[in-house]
C-alpha cells in the first residue's frame, strides 16, 4: 500500500470520485468493484472525465458522504468515551480509532447495497414489464424487423441501414447504441404501428443476451456484423460470444440472414445459405472498379446484367461489405435502383467512427469508437491504402480483451507493422508491451512514441501533426479502464 | 531513459518582450511537452532582467491576465552556475539545482537575441539553439548585416546608417549624407525587430520627424531606398552547415507597404485585404504567390545570405522584390523569429514539435562540433616573469 494510495483515501474529494466511479461504471455494482479493487490512487481516477451531478449522483453523494459523517461521528465518540470512561472500557477508543481510519474502505463498499436492492426491487421487475409490453408491439407489428448483431459495428450497420432504407421506406431504428433490452422497449413504447422497416440493435454483453432479445423482437431480418474479442470478462471466449450472437441466426431462415464474411471469428459460424457480405460484394454481386481515397469510396456492384453505381462518403475497403448487404436489402424490400444509388451517396462516416477531420493542414481519422481487433484490421489497411507525407497511428489499445490481451494487442502491433506508418504513438497502460512485441515481431523499423499523459497529448495533438499528416486514431481508453 | 532537460528561455528586458512570451509558450514549450526526449524547463526573465523558473510559468494566462507581476512577488529569482555546462538553482534552505542538457533562447531584440544571451550561453559552455553571438549580433544591425550582405553581392536597396548622436549634434551633416538616397525612403533603428518605430516618408520634413521617432529607440539608424513596385516576401531557414528554407512567404503590407508590428501581432492581416485563408496566420500568402523562376531567387537569396551572416540552427530572411524588373534584395535577417514562424514550417510539413525538437538537435550537433575545436595553446609565455 502505497503513500500515494492512503492520502487520497483521506482527500476531501475522496467521496466525489467514488461516486464518479459507480456513475462511469453505469451503476454496475460488479464493475465498479472491480474499477474500485484496482484503484492505486484516487487522486487520479478523475482525470479524463468528472462526476456529472445528476439527480440520482447528488444523491448517492449525499448518502455517502452522511454515511461517512456518522462513522467519524460515532468514532470520536467511541475514542472520547473510552478515555473518559471509568469503568475499564478498553475496547472502545481502539473500536473508536478502526472507524475514524476504515471509513474511506467501509463506505464505498456499503453503497453498492441500497444500488442493488433498489435494481431487485424496482428496476429488474420495471424492466419485466416494460418488455412484456414490447413482445407484444413487436410480435403485432407489420413492419420488416431486422435485428443487427455482433461484437463491433453494430451501430454503424444500423445507421447505414437506417440512411439507405429511408429513401423509399418508413423506417424507425433504436437510437444511437441504445442497444439492450430496457432500451428496446422505450423504442416499441414510441412505435406508431405505420412504419415498413424497424431496425433493432442489439448490445449483447454476457451470454444469453441474444437468445433473449430474439425472443421478444421477433426479428425477420438478421444481420451479424462480426465476432471479436469483446466483453471477454463475462463471455471468457471468442466461441462463447459467437455461439450468442448467432443465436440470432438460427431463429432465422439462411435467405434473411446477412453476416460479414470479413470477420475471422465469424467464419467459423457462417452456413452456406447464409448471405456474407465482404470486400467483394455480397453472394452473387460483386464489387468491382473499386476506388477509395481520403473523401469516400466508389465500387460498381455488378450481378449479371444489373449494376449499381454506388458511391459512399464511408472511408475504407471494409465498407463494401456492409454498403452491400444494405443495397441487397433495399432491393429484397423493393426499392429501385435509383433510390439505392441515391441513398448510399448520402452516406457518411459516424462520429468517432472513421470519422475524418482536418487539423492544422494534416488528416485526422477518428476511429476512437472502435473496440476490436477487426476493427484495427480494417483501420490500419485504410492507413496503409491511402497516401500522405507522413503516416503516424494513434492507440491506447483495445479494452476488454481478457485472458486473450496479450496474444490479440500482438497482432494488433502486427497489423500496425504491415500498414508501415512513420509514427506509431501508444498511450502508456497495460497493453502497451504486447502491442511494443507485435510491433518488433513483424520488423517495424518506424518511430515508436509511449505516452503518458494522454490527455495532454490529444489536446495538443495539432503541434504533433503537420501540413499533409494522415493521422488514423483508433480505441480509447476511459478512465474505468485506467 | 530521462529526458533531456531544455531551459526555455523568453521575456527580457526588450520592446518585444510580450513576442518572445508568445513564441516561448506557444512554439517552444507546449509542442515540447509532447516530446519523448525532450523536457522543457520555463525560465522567464522579468521587465528587470530577473530570471525565474517556475512550472506555472509555462502557463500563458499568468500574462495574460496579468498576474505575472504578484506571482513573481512571492518568488525567488533563480542563481546561475557556469562552467563545463550550465546549472539552475532555486535557492531557499534547500536548493535545487538542475543541469541543463541544452538551452532554447526564445527572446527577441535587445538583451537577449542581439547577441547578449548567445555570449553567455557560449561562456557558460551549454549547447543552445539558434545562431551563435556574432551572427547575432550582425543579424540585429540591420547596417553591418547590409554590408556584409553587401560583400557577399548580395543586392540590397540603397542604404545609409548614422548614430543618432551624430544626427542631434549635426544634422545637417547627416542630412547631406541622406541627400544621395532617392525618395521615398524607410527609417529604421538599426537593432529593433518586429518593424517597431518603421516609417516611410517622402520629403525631408518627413525625413527628421521619422529619424527623431527612431532615435527614440536606438542609437544607430538606418536609412534606405524603397524598392518599387515591391512584393515583400520572408523566407524562414533552418540548419547549420547545410540549411534548408521553408515555404517562401509573401506578408500583407499595411497602406505604407510595410509589414508593420500591428500586421504582424495585432490584426493578424484583418486590414489590407487579406482573407484569413490566406495563411495559417491570416496575414500572409503561404507560399507567396511568385512565378516560379522567382520563387526560387527569393529562396536561393535567402539561404545565400543566412550562410553570408554565419546563421546557424535558425534564422528567417527578409527580401524585397521588385516585380517589374524581377530584381531580389535583402532587406534584413531576423535570428529568431517570432512564434519561430511556426506556422510556415507546419505548411511545409514540419510539425510544432518536430521543429523545436529539429531546433535542438542542431544546437547538440553545433555544441558536438565546437567541443572538437581546441581551445587551448602550449606556449613558455608565463615562464619569462
Amino acid at each position: 500500500m502505497n503513500q500515494r494510495f492512503l492520502f487520497s483515501l483521506y482527500s476531501p474529494r475522496y467521496p466525489e470520485s467514488i461516486i464518479y466511479m459507480l456513475q462511469a461504471s453505469e451503476y454496475q455494482g460488479r464493475a465498479y468493484l472491480k474499477w474500485l479493487w484496482r484503484v492505486k490512487d484516487f487522486s487520479l481516477v478523475q482525470h479524463r472525465q468528472s462526476l456529472k451531478r445528476t439527480r440520482k449522483a447528488k444523491l448517492l453523494l449525499l448518502a455517502l458522504l452522511a454515511g461517512m459523517g456518522l462513522e467519524i461521528l460515532a468514532g470520536l465518540g467511541l475514542i472520547i468515551f473510552g478515555i473518559v470512561s471509568l469503568n475499564n472500557a478498553d475496547w472502545s477508543w481502539p473500536a473508536g480509532v478502526f472507524l475514524l481510519l476504515a471509513y474511506p474502505l467501509i463506505w464505498p463498499h456499503l453503497i453498492v447495497i441500497p444500488l442493488e436492492i433498489g435494481r431487485a426491487v424496482f428496476v429488474l421487475p420495471n424492466e419485466r414489464r416494460l418488455i412484456k409490453a414490447a413482445d407484444q408491439v413487436f410480435a403485432d407489428h407489420s413492419g420488416v424487423k431486422i435485428a443487427v448483431a455482433g461484437s463491433y459495428g453494430k451501430t454503424s450497420m444500423k445507421e447505414l441501414l437506417k440512411t439507405v432504407l429511408s429513401e423509399g421506406k418508413k423506417v424507425a431504428a433504436t437510437p444511437a447504441n441504445k442497444n439492450v433490452s430496457v432500451e428496446h422497449a422505450k423504442f416499441a413504447s414510441r412505435l406508431n404501428g405505420k412504419e415498413d422497416v424497424l431496425i433493432i440493435e442489439y448490445g449483447e454483453g454476457a451470454p444469453g443476451d441474444v437468445k433473449r432479445f430474439v425472443s421478444y423482437t421477433h426479428p425477420s431480418y438478421g444481420i451479424i456484423t462480426g465476432v471479436a474479442p469483446a466483453h471477454l470478462d463475462k463471455y471468457k471466449t471468442l466461441k462463447a460470444a459467437g455461439e450468442d450472437i448467432f443465436t440470432l441466426a438460427g431463429s432465422l431462415t439462411g435467405n434473411n440472414i446477412f453476416v460479414n464474411g470479413d470477420s475471422d471469428g465469424a467464419k467459423s459460424f457462417i452456413k452456406p445459405d447464409y448471405q456474407v457480405y465482404g470486400h467483394k460484394g455480397l453472394g452473387m454481386w460483386k464489387a468491382e472498379e473499386v476506388t477509395l481515397d481520403t473523401k469516400g469510396l466508389s465500387f460498381n456492384l455488378i450481378n449479371g446484367k444489373t449494376t449499381l453505381h454506388l458511391h459512399s462518403h464511408l472511408l475504407g475497403r471494409h465498407q463494401i461489405g456492409p454498403l452491400s448487404a444494405c443495397a441487397v436489402i433495399a432491393l429484397e424490400l423493393g426499392m429501385s435502383k435509383p433510390q439505392i444509388e441515391k441513398a448510399v451517396s448520402k452516406t457518411k462516416p459516424f462520429e468517432h467512427r472513421m470519422q475524418p477531420y482536418e487539423l492544422g493542414g494534416a488528416l485526422i481519422i477518428d476511429d476512437t469508437y472502435n473496440g476490436n481487433i477487426d476493427g484495427i484490421k480494417a483501420g490500419t489497411e485504410l492507413l496503409k491504402e491511402l497516401a500522405a507525407k507522413r503516416k503516424i497511428y494513434i492507440t491506447p489499445g483495445l479494452v476488454e480483451q481478457g485472458e486473450e490481451t496479450g496474444k490479440i494487442h500482438r497482432l494488433m502491433g502486427e497489423y500496425i507493422a504491415t500498414a508501415k506508418p512513420d509514427i506509431v504513438v501508444l498511450m502508456s497502460n497495460s497493453a502497451t508491451g504486447y502491442i511494443k512485441d507485435g510491433l518488433k515481431e513483424a520488423g517495424f523499423k518506424g518511430e515508436v512514441q509511449e505516452v503518458k499523459d494522454p490527455l495532454t497529448f490529444y489536446k495538443s495533438l495539432d503541434l504533433f501533426v503537420a501540413e499533409g499528416d494522415l493521422v488514423l486514431m483508433q480505441n480509447d481508453w476511459t478512465d474505468n479502464y485506467a | 531513459m530521462s529526458k533531456t532537460k531544455v531551459a526555455v528561455i523568453f521575456g527580457s528586458r526588450s520592446a518585444e518582450h510580450d513576442v518572445s512570451i508568445v513564441t516561448a509558450i506557444a512554439s517552444i514549450i507546449k509542442p515540447l511537452e509532447l516530446s519523448a526526449i525532450y523536457e522543457p524547463v520555463p525560465v522567464y526573465i522579468d521587465k528587470q532582467g530577473r530570471w525565474f523558473s517556475h512550472p506555472r510559468l509555462k502557463d500563458i494566462a499568468l500574462y495574460t491576465t496579468g498576474q505575472i507581476d504578484d506571482f513573481l512577488s512571492k518568488q525567488k529569482p533563480l542563481l546561475l552556475q557556469m562552467g563545463g555546462g550550465m546549472k539552475i538553482t532555486w535557492p531557499g534552505i534547500k536548493p535545487k539545482s538542475v543541469k541543463l542538457g541544452a538551452v532554447f533562447p526564445a527572446t527577441h531584440g535587445t538583451h537577449g537575441e542581439d547577441g547578449e544571451l548567445a555570449g553567455t550561453l557560449e561562456m557558460a559552455n551549454v549547447p543552445y539553439v539558434g545562431c551563435d553571438m556574432p551572427s547575432s549580433v550582425i543579424a540585429m544591425d540591420k547596417a553591418l548585416a547590409k554590408t556584409i550582405a553587401s560583400y557577399e553581392g548580395i543586392p540590397t536597396p540603397k542604404y545609409v546608417w548614422f548614430y543618432s548622436r551624430d544626427f542631434m549634434g549635426d544634422n545637417d551633416s547627416v542630412l547631406t549624407k541622406l541627400s544621395g538616397l532617392t525618395y521615398p525612403l524607410f527609417v529604421k533603428p538599426v537593432h529593433l525587430g518586429s518593424s517597431i518605430a518603421i516609417s516611410k516618408v517622402n520629403s525631408a520634413k518627413e525625413l527628421i520627424n521619422a529619424i527623431e521617432v527612431a532615435a527614440h529607440y536606438d542609437d544607430k539608424i538606418i536609412v534606405e531606398e524603397a524598392i518599387n513596385n515591391l512584393i515583400e516576401v520572408t523566407v524562414p531557414i533552418m540548419g547549420n552547415a547545410s540549411p534548408k528554407a521553408a515555404l517562401v512567404e509573401q506578408p500583407i503590407l499595411n497602406s505604407d507597404n510595410v509589414f508593420d508590428f500591428e500586421s504582424k501581432y495585432i490584426r493578424q492581416g484583418k486590414k489590407g485585404g487579406a482573407k484569413s485563408s490566406e495563411s495559417a496566420q491570416g496575414y500572409s500568402k503561404l507560399p507567396a504567390d511568385l512565378p516560379k523562376e522567382l520563387y526560387a531567387a527569393a529562396e536561393e537569396l535567402a539561404i545565400k545570405t543566412y550562410k553570408a551572416i554565419g546563421c546557424s540552427g535558425i534564422a528567417r530572411v527578409d527580401l524585397l522584390i521588385d516585380s517589374k524588373t524581377k530584381k531580389v534584395y535583402f532587406n534584413e535577417i531576423n535570428p529568431m523569429p517570432g512564434s519561430l514562424y511556426a506556422h510556415n514550417w507546419k505548411k511545409s510539413g514540419l510539425s510544432n514539435l518536430k521543429l523545436a525538437e529539429n531546433l535542438i538537435d542542431l544546437a547538440l550537433e553545433r555544441f558536438k562540433a565546437k567541443q572538437k575545436l581546441t581551445t587551448t595553446f602550449k606556449t613558455t609565455y608565463l615562464k619569462q616573469y
